[in-house]
């Protein structure tokens, strides 16, 4: 009684699969770009393009700004004791560093400014974007962990990490809090705005405008990147402070301070360019200033303590309104129209072309040999 | 070649087969079949077959008494042992009695004339090295098509080098001015003659006169020579040669050649084991040239020159940011995401474009060898592509980089009117190269599969989930704390999103001008057979007609120069010619045809067949 099955299988077959993916016959669109089909969608992208560019250009046409530089010769000192042997507060800065020098200065708003105002501070020729400047911090430090002496923050930090004593052999130093490049150059400018009634011949008086000073970092560093430690004992501020980071705020008392000094986050973000701004304060839209900053003369009072002329950078206060697409910046809009054009100049061009010149080789052939006499 | 038998009534034949020119000198007399032989012969031959005439003839007993003991004289002389057999068989192969002619349809494999055909039509040139006899190759070399009734043939058989060197001078002479051109000649060359031809002082002589012919045969060559010529031709002609064969002589030759392919089966895997590519019958060639290989050449082309494209683009950037950076060296964007470029990002793109990328479909690419010309010529990869490639990855770096800075300048970009950071800035730029460069392969891309839509779309989307999932690993993982609250930010921006409308396309428009014109002024073969495939037209037409040569006057004009050469061997090949006499077994070879018939016995019964 033999077994039915058969012992021995066919013998396998080295034949590949027939699969559409192994024998290369995957079905596919071809995307020929004839005359025909790219054509009008170049006009299509003009005529899309170029409402859209005249809507984002009136965006930011409708957005007021005003720049008032104040590094040199307007920011003349107001103390009497400067003044007399100092022109500006640059000046002054430049012999006295470290010292602060107050000034004010008059702007005038043309129009109104309403909806959110907001304050900045531009910088110029400052180079946050360098290399070593930005590796210069310790996030860890930042973020609340205990670090004890200079030795143990990021080594990238130095040379402000910390203060070492020369006269102890190996010391590791007390930390500076906190340490790095970055937050040793913190601006410490001070700035207000009031708005003058009346002329100042005539004893005007002048609206203080309140500011606001938080809600002007990233939520997500102000959550995440800088929490406080425990406590600042055992360290020292950077080289270049005036006061401890614990004191950055004095009018509040933990919320603003330390690492979670919003000044100090929106600082150490730095910024792309070497012409920069970074967002200083919010103008509170109470009082007379409900709607916005009406019309009219402002005073600017600085106090000034940041020395850029060494450098040569300059210093700027800078007022404006915001849409959603953010400042005051026509490019995009511009751009827009811009390549709206182009886009249907080149269809048209291509259109003209096509017609003209646009034979196949085989019309080609068929001319020659209907035109030609033999 | 005869056999002498005695039948079982004690009588003696003597039967014979060979070629119908030998045989009908020794016919007896008057025979009634000899005229209507002659005309199937001629008809057997026009049909391609190889023919033979049979006869038979009655010998006398005691004239073969005679005879034998002269022939085995013969066999045993010391001297002169072949002419004196040949002189005895000349004896007793007489007053043959003609039976007939034998026809024998030497097959060659499938698909084998078709594929030489295309080969011709490809404009590549086909030469047979075979180390059969003369007339069996001249024959193959007919029946393949690879010479025509129409071509002149050559025939170069010398015996030493003076009358070899004085032939290939009078042939380059006769030639004159359209040496290396197309003619319609075709050259057979044996071995003999090829020691001398391959010499140096005639070797360029040999080569000018084989590239000035259609089609080159040579045959007894011996598997050295297979390899010389193969190297004469890469290495004084600069062409790229590719070696066909099946056994182990071809080997060498297989070796020598740019391309080495070998066919599997009949013969065993030598060959096939020797070459880069392997493939089981001949016309399987076809493929493997005409769709594989032209669509390798493309896709290779693309995908080198889009793998530059792609990483100058990004890096160039660098070189930008730095003139902002006071080149300090600080790197745009964060080094993980652009550790990652090449790894993750942009690593499908050019797998879709080097594995799936059909510049035009196989059956076009089979049915018109003729598109294959565009890849012999460097037509898509030379220095001047290359650079032309390199300047549009320079544009884009440029717009690329730019057009975001601008856009970017104010710093505010939210309506809140918070600001960026130099990440910020980087990852927007980082997001458009992506999308640029990923919608680039797709330009460069002739047929968009599946894989290549997954591998374009796919890619961008892997850059958005993975910008977003970095952005969250601080501080739970020690890893890019500059990346924290980045991808909220910046999908959170007008900006970044009214520049992905724009900046992409902005990049991209001179890419898609430039293709436009091109198949608007410069249209090429291709395109227009893909634009008519599209259309669901035959594109057979259009191909003949943009194709078509001008018969060539020239190959009537050197026609009439060459039938007056007076090689000897030339006539009588004309003579031979029409009435298709070659038969491939060795007359003198390792195993003597005598033995090989007394090999087998007759009476014993033959086993059925297959």
């Amino acid at each position: 009684m033999e077994s039915s099955s058969s012992t021995d299988d066919k013998p396998k077959s080295r034949r590949p699969k027939d699969t559409r993916f192994k024998q290369q016959k995957l079905p596919a669109w071809q995307p020929i770009m004839t005359a025909g089909t790219v054509l009008p969608a170049f006009v299509a992208i003009g005529v899309v393009f170029i409402p859209l560019g005249v809507a984002l250009l009136i965006t930011s046409n409708s957005v007021q700004e005003i720049v008032v530089d104040y590094t040199l010769e307007d920011c003349r000192p107001s103390g009497q004791n400067i003044s007399r042997n100092y022109s500006t507060c640059a000046a002054f800065l430049e012999q006295n560093v470290g010292q602060i020098c107050n000034c004010v200065i008059e702007f005038t708003l043309d129009s109104d400014f309403l909806g959110d105002v907001y304050m900045y501070y531009g910088l110029t020729n400052f180079y946050q974007n360098h290399r070593r400047y930005v590796r210069s911090r310790d996030d860890e430090q930042l973020l609340g962990m205990y670090k004890p002496t200079a030795n143990s923050l990021n080594g990238d930090c130095a040379p402000y990490r910390g203060f070492y004593n020369s006269s102890i052999p190996g010391d590791a130093g007390i930390p500076y809090a906190p340490c790095g490049a970055i937050a040793n150059s913190l601006f410490n400018d001070t700035l207000t705005i009031s708005l003058v009634n009346g002329s100042t011949v005539n004893g005007s008086t002048t609206h203080p405008v309140t500011l606001i000073n938080t809600g002007i970092a990233w939520s997500t560093d102000v959550n995440s990147k800088f929490k406080n430690p425990d406590s600042f004992a055992g360290t020292l501020p950077p080289p270049y402070w005036s006061k401890p980071v614990d004191q950055l705020d004095p009018n509040s008392n933990k919320t603003n301070n330390g690492y979670e000094n919003e000044d100090l986050i929106v600082w150490m973000r730095t910024a792309a360019l070497p012409t920069f701004r970074k967002l200083y304060r919010r103008i509170s839209r109470t009082g007379q200033f409900a709607q916005g900053l009406p019309a009219g003369t402002y005073q600017l009072q600085i106090s000034y303590a940041y020395p850029v002329t060494p450098f040569g950078g300059k210093k700027q206060m800078i007022l404006t309104t915001t849409s959603w697409l953010g400042g005051k910046n026509p490019f995009l809009g511009i751009a827009y129209i811009v390549v709206g054009s182009i886009s249907i100049l080149i269809g048209v061009t291509f259109f003209v072309v096509h017609l003209k010149w646009g034979h196949r080789p085989i019309d080609v052939i068929h001319d020659i040999n209907r035109r030609t006499a033999y | 070649m005869s056999v002498i038998v005695r039948m079982p009534d004690g009588t003696i034949k003597l039967m014979i087969k060979g070629a119908d020119t030998v045989i009908y000198d020794r016919l007896e007399g008057d025979q009634p079949f000899k005229d209507i032989t002659i005309q199937h012969l001629t008809d057997f031959a026009n049909l391609g077959l190889r023919t033979l005439c049979v006869a038979v003839t009655t010998i006398a007993p005691d004239f073969y008494d005679d005879w034998k003991e002269l022939y085995f004289r013969a066999s045993t002389s010391i001297q002169n042992r072949e002419k004196k057999l040949e002189e005895a068989a000349e004896l007793i192969e007489r007053n043959l009695q003609l039976l007939g002619a034998t026809a024998i349809e030497d097959r060659l494999q499938d698909g084998v004339i078709e594929t030489i055909s295309n080969l011709a039509k490809a404009e590549i040139k086909t030469w047979i090295l075979t180390g059969d006899k003369q007339e069996t190759a001249v024959n193959i070399g007919y029946s393949c098509k690879l010479f025509t009734q129409s071509m002149v043939l050559l025939i170069i058989n010398e015996t030493d080098i003076d009358s070899t060197r004085e032939c290939l001078t009078r042939h380059v002479n006769e030639f004159g001015e359209h040496l290396r051109k197309e003619n319609e000649v075709g050259l057979v060359i044996d071995g003999q003659t090829l020691n001398f031809a391959l010499s140096y002082d005639c070797c360029q002589d040999f080569l000018d006169v084989a590239m000035s012919c259609k089609g080159v045969i040579c045959c007894r060559v011996s598997p050295l020579q297979k390899t010389e010529i193969v190297n004469l031709i890469r290495y004084r002609v600069h062409a790229i040669s590719l070696a066909i064969g099946d056994g182990a002589n071809d080997v060498g030759m297989i070796q020598a050649a740019h391309v080495g392919v070998g066919i599997s089966g009949v013969e065993g895997l030598q060959a096939a084991c020797a070459s880069d590519y392997s493939i089981a019958q001949f016309q399987y060639l076809n493929k493997l040239l005409f769709v594989h290989g032209a669509w390798s050449y493309h896709r290779l082309t693309k995908l080198i020159l889009y793998s530059f494209y792609k990483n100058i683009c990004l890096h160039l950037i660098e070189f930008w940011f730095a003139i902002l950076s006071g080149f300090s060296g600080q790197v745009l964007f964060e080094r993980w995401t652009l550790g990652f470029y090449n790894v993750l990002f942009t690593a499908a793109p050019p797998f879709a474009l080097g594995l799936f990328d059909r510049w035009c479909s196989a059956e076009a690419m089979l049915r018109f060898p003729v598109l294959y010309k565009s890849s012999q010529n460097s037509e898509f990869f030379n220095i001047r592509i290359f650079w032309l490639w390199c300047l549009n990855s320079v544009f884009h770096s440029i717009l690329l980089f730019w057009l975001v800075v601008l856009a970017l300048e104010q710093d505010v970009a939210f309506e809140d009117g918070k600001i960026g950071d130099y990440l910020f800035l980087g990852n927007m730029v980082y997001t458009y190269v992506i999308v640029v460069v990923c919608i680039k392969a797709g330009f460069e891309m002739n047929a968009w599969t599946w894989v290549c839509h997954v591998a374009i779309w796919g890619s961008i989307v892997f850059w958005f989930v993975f910008f977003t999932v970095y952005c969250h690993l601080w501080p739970t993982i020690d890893q890019a704390p500059e990346m924290v609250g980045m991808d909220v930010n910046v999908f959170g921006c007008g900006i970044f999103w009214i520049g992905l409308f724009l900046i992409p396309l902005t990049t991209l428009l001179r890419d898609v001008m430039w293709k436009v014109l091109h198949r608007i002024m410069f249209k090429s073969i291709h395109e227009e057979v893909q634009e008519l495939e599209m259309k669901h037209e035959d594109p057979a037409k259009m191909v003949i007609k943009a194709t078509r040569k001008r018969l060539t006057e020239t190959a009537r004009l050197l026609k009439n120069v060459f039938t007056r050469s007076t090689n000897r061997m030339q006539e009588v090949q004309s003579e031979m010619q029409p009435r298709g006499y070659a038969f491939s077994q060795e007359e003198h070879g390792v195993v003597l045809q005598s033995e090989l018939i007394r090999a087998y016995d007759t009476t014993v019964e033959k086993p059925e067949g297959l």
